[in-house]
C-alpha cells in the first residue's frame, strides 16, 4: 500500500489533516516522535535536529556542518520508516528526499490565512494584523530552508501531486480527498518503486555512517551495490578509499562499495602553498 | 451550482480537464468568448488583444491607461457571463478576476515538463530544445503578464482551493476531483450569493463603462443601489455626473445611482 507524505505551511495543520488521514485509512502515522530514538543514536539533542527542519544554517543558531549530520540522521531514520508501507508521514521533510518513489503521494495542504495568523499569534506572533506580515516571512524562509537543506523549493507546487487550501474546501473534505487518491493505482507500491525506497533507505544508513568521519560524501545505492563520492587530496586517496570501503562493508545489505574520490583542489592548492 | 475557474499552463491538459468538466455537470465552459467581447469594447482586432495578453502587456500601455480599461472590460464581460451561474471558465487570470465572487472554486492544472515537451514536440513537430524553450518562454510570459497585471504570480498556489498535477494523476482523475468539490455546499450559489454575483456585474458594467475617461473611480452595488466614488473634487465630477446619469439608463439592474466625490474607495469598490 501507499505512503501519503503531507506537507504543510503550518506544522499544526499539517499534523491534524496527516493524524485524519491516519485515522481514516488505517496506516500507521510517522511524524517528529521519531526523532527522540534518532537523536540518542546520533548522540545530538533532540531539539537540533527539529531545528534543522525549521532552519536554515546561521552563526548563532546550527551550522551548515551540523545541520547536515541532523538532517541525515533525520533522513535515515524517515526513510527506515517508510520502508514499512502503509504509511502516512509528516513534519520530517519527506516530500524533499523522497523522490522518484511512485507509490509516494505527496500533498500540501494550505492554511486558511486568518487561522494562520491566528496560530501564529497564539505562539507569540503578537496580534494577528502582525501575524499576516510574519505570514509572508515565514514563507520566505520555509523556501529558502528547503533550497538551502535539498535545493528544492517546497512551495513549489510541481513537488507535489496535489496542493489543496483549507480556505474553502474544509478539513473532512481535504481528508477523504486525500485517502481517495491513495487507493489509485499509480501510488500502489511496485517491485520498481519498492527497490527506488529501498536503496534511498540504504544509502541514507551508509551516509550516517560514514559522515562522522567524511561529512562531505555523497552515497548512492543500487541493489546492494554503493556508490560513495567524496573529495580529498591526492595523497590521500588511497587511504580514504580504504576506509570509506572498511566502514561500508560491515553495514547490512551491503556486498559492494565502490568508492570515487575527486581531487580537493582548494586543499591542495592550500598544502602546495605551505 | 457553482462557477468554477481552472487556470493553466499551455500543454497542461487544462483545457481538456475544463471541457470534461464542464460536460460532466452540465455546465457553460468558456475562455476566449469573454476575449472576443471585451475586444469589441476595446476597439482593436481580437488577434491584436491577444498579443497583447500572451507576449506584451506592454502593449497595452500605448493606450492611455490601457491595464485599467482592458481589466475593466474583460472582467465585466466575464462578470456577466458569471452572473448566469454554472459557468466553467478556463481563460485569462480568472481567479483574479472574479475577486469578490464568493463561490468560485479555483483550480489551477500543472504538468511536468517532460510531458509537456513531449506533447508541443508532436504537435509542432520541433525538436525537444526547441519545444523547452518555447514552452520556458510561455511560460515567463505568462507569469509576466499576470504580474504586470494583477500584480500576482500565477504559479502561487495559495491563490488556488485545489493545484492538481497532472502526472501520476491522470486527466479523469482532476476531473473527478474538481467535480465532487464543485458539487460542495460552500460552492453552491445560495439566493444572498446570486444577489451578491448580481451585484457585482452591475458594479463591473457601471465601471466599464465609465473607466474611459475616467479611469480612476471606484463603484459598489448593493441591491442595485450603485455608488461611484472619486477621489477628485475637481471640474471633472460635473461630467462624470453627467455620464453617470446616462449610465444609469443604459445598464440593467440600477436602482439608484449616486457619485461621491472627494472620498476614498471602499476596500470592496470595484
Amino acid at each position: 500500500m501507499p505512503i501519503i507524505i503531507i506537507s504543510s505551511d503550518s506544522y499544526k495543520t499539517g499534523r491534524d489533516i496527516a493524524e485524519r488521514i491516519a485515522k481514516t485509512t488505517g496506516y500507521d502515522y510517522v511524524d517528529r516522535e521519531i526523532l527522540g530514538p534518532a537523536a540518542a543514536k546520533a548522540n545530538i539533542e533532540e531539539e537540533k535536529l527539529v531545528k534543522s527542519l525549521e532552519e536554515t544554517s546561521s552563526f548563532l543558531g546550527l551550522s551548515s556542518k551540523m545541520k547536515n549530520r541532523c538532517l541525515a540522521y533525520v533522513q535515515e531514520a524517515t526513510l527506515g520508516q517508510l520502508l514499512e508501507d502503509n504509511v502516512v508521514c509528516h513534519g520530517l521533510g519527506a516530500h524533499l528526499y523522497v523522490l522518484g518513489v511512485s507509490h509516494a503521494l505527496k500533498v500540501r495542504v494550505l492554511t486558511e490565512p486568518e487561522e494562520l495568523a491566528r496560530q501564529l499569534s497564539q505562539d507569540g506572533g503578537g496580534a494577528p494584523e502582525k501575524s499576516r506580515k510574519t505570514i509572508k516571512r515565514l514563507e520566505a524562509q520555509q523556501r529558502k530552508w528547503s533550497l538551502e537543506a535539498f535545493d528544492l523549493d517546497e512551495t513549489d507546487p510541481s513537488n507535489y501531486d496535489m496542493v489543496i487550501s483549507l480556505s474553502q474546501i474544509d478539513p473532512d473534505e481535504a481528508v477523504r480527498t486525500i485517502a481517495d487518491m491513495s487507493g489509485y493505482r499509480k501510488f500502489q507500491p511496485m517491485t520498481y518503486s519498492i527497490k527506488c525506497l529501498k536503496d534511498k533507505e540504504l544509502a541514507g544508513r551508509v551516509r550516517v555512517a560514514l559522515m562522522e568521519r567524511f561529512p562531505d560524501v555523497r552515497v548512492q545505492a543500487n541493489g546492494s551495490t554503493i556508490v560513495v563520492e567524496t573529495k580529498a587530496i591526492k595523497r590521500e586517496k588511497q587511504k580514504r578509499t580504504e576506509a570509506i570501503k572498511g566502514l561500508a562493508v560491515g553495514i547490512v545489505g551491503v556486498d559492494y562499495v565502490e568508492v570515487h574520490v575527486a581531487n580537493d583542489i582548494f586543499r591542495q592548492a592550500a598544502e602546495s602553498s605551505r | 451550482m457553482a462557477v468554477i475557474t481552472i487556470s493553466r499552463g499551455s500543454y497542461s491538459k487544462g483545457k481538456e480537464v475544463a471541457e470534461r468538466v464542464a460536460e460532466r455537470l452540465g455546465y457553460e465552459c468558456i475562455s476566449r468568448d469573454v476575449l472576443l467581447e471585451a475586444s469589441d469594447h476595446f476597439h482593436i482586432p481580437e488577434v491584436k488583444l491577444i498579443r497583447a495578453i500572451h507576449d506584451a502587456p506592454s502593449i497595452l500601455d500605448r493606450f492611455k491607461h490601457g491595464k485599467q480599461i482592458f481589466i475593466a472590460y474583460i472582467r465585466s464581460a466575464l462578470m456577466s457571463r458569471v452572473a448566469n451561474d454554472n459557468i466553467v471558465y478556463h481563460g485569462l487570470a480568472g481567479h483574479v478576476l472574479l475577486t469578490g465572487v464568493p463561490n468560485v472554486l479555483k483550480v489551477r492544472i500543472i504538468a511536468d515538463m517532460k510531458d509537456r515537451i513531449k506533447a508541443e514536440m508532436e504537435r509542432e513537430g520541433i525538436s525537444e530544445e526547441d519545444a523547452r524553450i518555447l514552452l520556458q518562454k510561455d511560460d515567463e510570459e505568462r507569469r509576466k503578464w499576470t504580474r504586470s497585471l494583477y500584480g500576482v504570480d500565477p504559479w502561487d498556489s495559495s491563490l488556488y482551493d485545489l493545484v492538481i498535477h497532472i502526472s501520476k494523476l491522470r486527466v479523469s482523475d482532476a476531473v473527478d476531483f474538481v467535480c465532487q468539490a464543485a458539487t460542495k455546499d460552500q460552492f453552491k450559489t445560495t439566493e444572498p450569493y446570486r444577489r451578491k454575483i448580481e451585484d457585482l456585474a452591475v458594479a463591473c458594467q457601471v465601471k466599464a463603462a465609465l473607466v474611459d475617461p475616467f479611469f480612476d473611480v471606484g463603484v459598489t452595488s448593493e441591491y442595485g443601489n450603485v455608488l461611484i466614488y472619486t477621489k477628485t473634487g475637481d471640474r471633472q465630477v460635473g461630467k462624470l455626473k453627467a455620464r453617470a446619469r446616462a449610465i444609469k439608463r443604459e445598464v440593467e439592474g440600477i436602482n439608484h445611482l449616486e457619485v461621491h466625490a472627494g472620498v476614498q474607495f471602499p476596500e470592496n469598490a470595484i
